[in-house]
């Protein structure tokens, strides 16, 4: 028998989830990242997996530009057992 | 005045008022809140107004013009970005080339303008109350 049977993802103990919105659209990347990685080097990897159209749910696009973009990290939780990096756009106004 | 936001739709109509913990007479923070909000409402936002301490016309600071960019590339669209002070409101959209080259724009009055200027209005009550 060779049945496929969906196994649960394990994550390393330093392996983290990258979620990244660009142009409406979000995704994950397929492969976990190292949590502690800078948030230049996560900019630079999800640039390249944008420019590349390697993420589910977002098309390639080769203009991508995460300059004014933060990095948040969450760390697991009950809910969500793995922990999770986010790209998103920053928000505050002033000064 | 406490600096402080709302986000509205595409007819004007508020969406949700933005008064995060931290904001000041200068400054309103970044918040994750706020971006989820933006994507939440994406199909039918048609922008953020913000308040700016003192009277007479403002425009958008080196912050504000970077925070309209990441949005709008971040959203995929375009939105507008009106400035309350106590005296007046402008309002500031992407004319381009460059991505932090933002304009304001001057409109006619119509239903949109004038719900939008309600929204303002209230925008500038809370602005006067100090943050919990």
């Amino acid at each position: 028998m060779n049945d496929i049977i969906a196994q649960p993802q394990v994550l390393r103990a330093d392996a983290a989830r990258l979620n990244i919105t660009w142009s409406g659209n979000n995704g994950e990347l397929t492969d976990p990242i190292s949590y502690d990685l800078t948030d230049a080097d996560i900019k630079r990897m999800a640039s390249e997996a944008v420019r590349q159209g390697s993420i589910p749910g977002i098309p390639a696009d080769p203009r991508v530009d995460f300059t004014d973009f933060v990095v948040d990290r969450f760390p697991a939780t009950e809910g969500v057992p793995f922990p999770r990096v986010m790209i998103r756009p920053k928000t505050p106004f002033g000064r | 005045m406490i600096e402080s936001a709302f986000v509205f739709d595409g007819q004007g109509r508020v969406i949700q008022y933005h008064l995060p913990a931290g904001r000041s007479s200068g400054y309103i923070p970044d918040s994750n809140d706020l971006w989820a909000l933006l994507m939440k409402h994406k199909d039918i936002l048609g922008g953020v107004a913000h308040t700016h301490p003192g009277s007479g016309p403002s425009g958008p600071s080196h912050t504000d013009v970077t925070t309209f960019s990441a949005c709008e590339l971040g959203l995929g669209k375009r939105l507008l970005w009106p400035i309350a002070t106590d005296t007046h409101v402008t309002f500031w959209g992407w004319s381009g080339p460059g991505p932090y080259d933002y304009y304001q724009i001057h409109y006619p009055a119509c239903p949109e303008l004038t719900r939008l200027t309600d929204g303002i209005q209230r925008l500038r009550e809370l602005s006067e109350m100090r943050p919990a």
